[in-house]
């Protein structure tokens, strides 16, 4: 994003809404340190500037800059994937895509996320690790399509020092193996110098329950109260 | 993404934050998808709810979107979301879902335990869940939890910190929580920001202040 200077009256009323904290003044007026900007536009979306000085310039929509906002802008629809809100679906559909059955289980870890952003070598990095461990992920996802070499997850040099809000990195588990890898993996996370939101997809049992939830928490994983839930409306319905 | 999972919280300050949303899958069921989304629509807010919005228009319920405006972008839609503060409206929304049989793929985000129950009172079998296992990495750098049970109301993370301790100020300096709540609201265009939860939360650090 770019504060226009010849239209910054100086308010600040932005840069209380830039995540990143990257809208300083300077000589009476605003602007944006784009090194540090994800182009999320929150602070367009905010619609506080008194005189329309916020924009995206023209050159942010080339290519590597404009990873930045198809990562960080859920008003941004990827241009591979044709979905918004960093192009992945299934969580939301698994009743009728059944892409994860009874036993099976998908680790979503949203680096980045909540609020710190990350840069794309930080994701590359675990990315790596994650790999030549041999977790199995998911290649239906935008990152993919960063990679110069799928097998071990390295990513094209010129998008490295990109900064993006978040990524989602997809680890498909097993029941034999989904509480081990879980711990395994979180103590991975540790070693970051960003945040990693964990989710877990999971199929309910018969009974309605989930038991995954017990599991978890007995290896000392807590599960929070609140969660998605998808009640089983989707038809066709893949049981 | 999972953008409305990971809202921080206990089990009482969460129990007035739920969030519908429907979603078609294009190469499944996105035959007719935009009409029974039109159709989901008008069920989603036939009962109490708090907000809903739209990235492709770029402003929510509550910032002055036109109804006629959303129902026309639904259309070309994938999905829709709405965000409620009470069980009870869920309840009703997912009774009339049922009935109308619309074919849609349903997630309610919220608690557990009572999402689950109330399923299960209206004889729906819940399919899939996705859990928040909690954040990981170096958590130093995140703001204080109060904080984060604001901001992460906003999934796509575009509600800043420093956004929410001016409206803390302005709370504590007198000004209604709602108004603060709305001020915090505004680039989460999508329409998941619970303000009434955000105005509750507010209002109890006036509380802890004045303890």
């Amino acid at each position: 994003m770019k504060i226009d200077k010849n239209k910054c009256i100086g308010c600040g009323s932005c840069s209380d809404y830039c995540v990143m904290h990257c809208i300083t003044a300077q000589d009476d007026v605003f602007s944006v340190n784009e090194d540090e900007c994800v182009d999320c536009g929150a602070c367009k979306k905010s619609r506080v500037c008194p005189v329309d000085a916020i924009y995206m310039p023209e050159e942010n929509y080339e290519y590597p800059r404009c990873i930045r906002m198809q990562f960080s802008d859920p008003a941004v629809e990827h241009p591979e994937m044709k979905a918004w809100g960093r192009g992945i679906e299934h969580d939301k559909t698994n009743d009728v895509l059944g892409k994860f059955k009874r036993g099976e289980y998908c680790l979503m870890l949203e680096i980045g996320r909540p609020m710190l952003g990350v840069r794309l070598y930080q994701v590359e990095s675990l990315l790596t690790k994650l790999i030549s461990l041999g977790f199995d992920v998911q290649k239906d996802n935008p990152l993919f399509l960063l990679m110069t070499d799928k097998d071990s997850g390295k990513l094209k040099s010129e998008v490295l020092n990109e900064k993006i809000m978040n990524a989602t990195i997809e680890i498909k588990l097993f029941e034999h193996n989904v509480v081990s890898s879980c711990e395994k993996i979180i103590q991975l996370l540790n070693e970051l110098d960003t945040v990693v939101s964990v989710g877990l997809l999971t199929r309910f049992d018969d009974d309605g329950s989930l038991p995954i939830i017990q599991k978890l928490e007995n290896i000392g994983i807590c599960v929070r109260p609140n969660a998605k839930i998808n009640v089983g409306l989707g038809r066709p319905l893949v049981d | 993404m999972s953008h409305s999972l990971h809202r921080y919280g206990n089990k009482e300050d969460l129990s007035n934050d739920y969030c519908i949303y429907a979603r078609i899958s294009k190469k499944i069921n996105g035959e007719g998808g935009g009409v029974k989304l039109q159709r989901i629509y008008e069920i989603f807010t036939s009962e109490d709810f708090v907000n809903y919005g739209s990235l492709n228009a770029g402003c929510s319920h509550l910032s002055g979107l036109d109804d006629d405006e959303y129902k026309r972008i639904l259309l070309n839609s994938s999905g829709i979301i709405v965000t409620y503060s009470s069980l009870e409206s869920v309840r009703n929304v997912l009774k009339k879902l049922k009935e109308e049989n619309l074919g849609v793929s349903i997630v309610v985000s919220g608690l557990i335990d009572e999402t689950v129950k109330t399923a299960h009172q209206l004889d729906l079998k819940p399919h899939t869940a996705v859990l928040s296992l909690g954040v990981y990495g170096n958590t130093k750098l995140l703001p204080d939890e109060d904080t984060l049970k604001i901001t992460t109301m906003c999934g796509h993370s575009l509600i800043s910190s420093q956004i929410v301790q001016k409206a803390k100020l302005e709370v504590c300096n007198g000004q209604c929580a709602s108004k603060a709540a709305m001020a915090i609201e505004r680039p989460c265009t999508c329409g998941i920001f619970n303000i009434q939860r955000c105005s509750d939360l507010l209002n109890n650090t006036l509380d802890n202040e004045s303890d």
